[in-house]
């Protein structure tokens, strides 16, 4: 009969106590975990979505058009503000652009001093084969130089200003059951459109930048009716460290444009998330705090209700460092049961998590804006480190809350809890 | 007494005295509340005691008169203010807490008015319980828990628990459990104050039983008479000095009296 199983007896036998104060860890313990399985995600993700969002050194947009991420980081990027969407049901049902600026401003900013190259693109909503997808079009001789270009998997890039080619994402291609070779239709609804020889399939970051189409930029904007118009123009320096003066000139020498660098983007996001991890991490040890005072509540009372108990395990010749360690064993076990139960519950939560918000990412409003930086925030990463941290956390808990009462009840004087009645 | 048991003596109190803080030893301030702390109230004074092997030693006297202090003494868990207590001819005021408990542990066996059985544990279990508080391998707590629940007629009982079994099941158990570690003496404080007196005569049979096959010996704090007639000696305590000593005749003469004089008053 070890300490443990002798501290388990005791435990059992005042269930409902031992329930409770139980409990305490497991919401403490739960909450910690799914935070630190969103914000694991969410680090991870934003870094990359910021990354793939902005994939030019500078994108100059619009600028009564809300800028990624903006000054809360949660603007919605690209199309928050754009004339063609529903609000936040998903898509309209028809072709849509954000606010745009005139496609001549890529040659004007080419020509900028330090400018190495300026690429401009027409993001546009629609349906690609019947299903709603982003179309993005793009001019394939200056995209892949300014950009880095498409990771294509299959096929190839679109070859200069052909007209009726398209580049499908994974995920859209699969979907379409498209491949190579294949024809879709690109349209303002579901049923009509042109027909597009599809000629290459890449891969992204993520599956929903997948669920996108390229075509040359001309036939976006004759889709949308768009002519000579562009959402973004992306635009590359000679040397990184002139970034911020080219982006500034922009800015200043062009009215109504905004020019956002993607050290910014990223800085700002980064600074979010980390705003919510700190935020959450608060939650989470409050939460772990009260639980802990739980336990330390618990085992007094319990002590005090077995001070007789006490008395006679020492009066039969148990030592002061047996009765501590009896008692720590019946906070290690609170804590093992609270954590193991805690990482359960927290599990299961997160797991369920992307069933609620996953929904806006996928469909939702904006696509790769609002709903595309939560979606991708919050989908938690469970990784075994999470896992074992948390249950770490509600043992180390469990002990923690126990010291104190296991020290008292191993320092009572054996002749007086022996009087205890 | 001490010269007729001197040869085998295993317990011996020389002159031992215990004054407490005030108010400390009684029940009503045990909180330590009232300003008369640092009054001492003398608890045992001068106290000279021996115990021989196989001998029942029974200690009687009123409340508050110092009784069940004495027999913490001898079981190493309080300590005299002055004088000193040998056992086995060791001097327990050179132990430490832990060689304290150690003594308790192997030396001593407990047996409480109620029984303070462990309630989350098995007879059998809260026999095996100092065993292996002592290191006892485990087969051997087992067999050895239950050969002494047989010894002490509880064999059908080893896996009930406490709340399952009568007061006079339990007390049994609590001497069973006392005997785990093969002690030098059994030490009862008021064993049969919550047993009917068939419990405490069967009890009282039980404790003559090992003295007689074990030559265990006993010495047991009591008020009632059916323990007082089974023991060799009884020394009577006032005010923290033994008032007489009485030999097992002398006892039966005076609880045959009491006997006589109770049964014209009911």
């Amino acid at each position: 009969m070890s300490s443990l199983s002798l501290a388990y007896r005791s435990l059992r036998r005042r269930k409902v106590r031992t329930a409770l104060t139980v409990s305490g860890i497991v919401t403490g313990v739960a909450l910690i975990l799914v935070l630190f399985s969103l914000t694991a995600g969410a680090s991870t993700q934003t870094n990359g979505l910021v990354r793939s969002l902005s994939p030019a050194q500078i994108t100059v947009t619009n600028s009564t058009r809300p800028s990624f991420p903006g000054g809360t980081g949660t603007g919605g990027f690209p199309g928050g503000g754009g004339s063609g969407f529903g609000g936040g049901g998903g898509f309209g049902g028809f072709f849509g652009t954000s606010e745009t600026v005139s496609q001549s401003l890529a040659d004007q900013i080419g020509n900028i001093t330090g400018v190495y190259a300026a690429t401009p693109q027409l993001s546009v909503t629609g349906y690609v084969g019947g299903s709603n997808a982003f179309v993005y079009g793009i001019d394939p001789s200056t995209y892949s130089e300014v950009t880095g270009g498409l990771n294509i998997v299959s096929g190839a890039m679109l070859s200069s200003s052909t007209i009726d080619q398209v580049v499908l994402g994974q995920t859209l291609a699969q979907s379409l059951n498209a491949t190579v070779g294949s024809t879709v239709t690109i349209g303002q609804n579901s049923t009509g459109g042109d027909a597009f020889a599809v000629v290459g399939i890449y891969t992204a970051a993520n599956s929903f930048e997948e669920r996108s189409a390229y075509v040359p930029l001309a036939s976006a904007q004759s889709l949308s009716g768009d002519a000579g118009k562009v959402t973004d123009i992306y635009v590359k320096a000679n040397n990184p460290s002139y970034v911020s003066t080219i982006a500034s000139e922009i800015t200043s020498s062009i009215p109504g444009v905004n020019a956002v660098t993607a050290a910014s983007s990223t800085l700002s996001a980064s600074s979010l998330s980390g705003t919510l991890t700190t935020f959450f991490t608060v939650i989470g040890l409050v939460a772990l705090l009260a639980g802990g005072f739980g336990v330390i509540n618990t085992m007094i009372i319990s002590t005090t209700e077995r001070t007789r108990e006490i008395g006679t395990l020492r009066a039969i010749g148990a030592k002061k460092g047996q009765v501590l360690r009896l008692f720590i064993s019946e906070a290690f076990l609170i804590g093992l049961i609270g954590g193991a139960a805690g990482v359960l519950v927290g599990v299961v939560v997160a797991l369920l998590l992307p069933s609620f918000t996953g929904a806006a990412s996928a469909t939702g409003f904006g696509g790769r804006g609002v709903g595309g930086l939560f979606g991708g925030a919050l989908t938690p990463t469970l990784t075994p480190e999470v896992v074992l941290l948390s249950l770490c956390l509600g043992i180390v808990v469990g002990v923690l809350g126990g010291l104190y009462p296991a020290w008292r009840a191993s320092r009572l004087d054996p002749v007086e809890a022996l009087r205890h009645v | 007494m001490s010269e007729t048991n001197a040869q085998a003596a295993i317990v011996q109190t020389v002159a031992i005295s215990k004054q407490y803080k005030g108010g400390r030893i009684h029940v009503e301030s045990r909180r330590g509340e009232g300003k008369d702390r640092i009054r001492l109230v003398p608890a045992l004074n001068g106290i000279d005691m021996t115990v021989g092997k196989g001998e029942i030693i029974g200690i009687i006297g009123p409340s508050g008169s110092g009784k069940t202090t004495l027999l913490n003494m001898i079981g190493g868990l309080d300590r005299p203010s002055h004088g000193k207590v040998l056992v086995d001819n060791v001097d327990l005021s050179t132990f430490n807490d832990d060689q304290l408990a150690d003594y308790r542990l192997r030396k001593i066996g407990f047996i409480f008015q109620f029984y303070n059985l462990i309630p989350t544990l098995t007879a059998l279990e809260n026999v095996e319980l100092p065993m292996n508080l002592a290191g006892v391998p485990k087969q051997e707590q087992e067999n050895h828990a239950y050969e002494l629940l047989r010894t002490v007629g509880l064999e059908s009982r080893v896996g009930h628990m406490p709340v399952e079994m009568s007061g006079g099941e339990q007390q049994r158990v609590a001497v069973a459990r006392a005997l785990a570690n093969n002690p030098l003496v059994i030490l009862g404080d008021e064993p049969t104050g919550d047993l009917d007196s068939k419990s405490a005569e069967a009890l009282m049979d039980l404790i003559v039983s090992l003295r007689k096959d074990r030559k265990m010996t006993f010495v047991l704090v009591t008020h009632d008479p059916l323990v007082v007639v089974e023991c060799d000696r009884v020394y009577s305590i006032r005010d923290g000095k033994i008032l007489r000593t009485q030999t097992k005749a002398e006892n039966k003469k005076i609880i045959g009296d009491e006997r006589s004089m109770l049964s014209k008053l009911y």
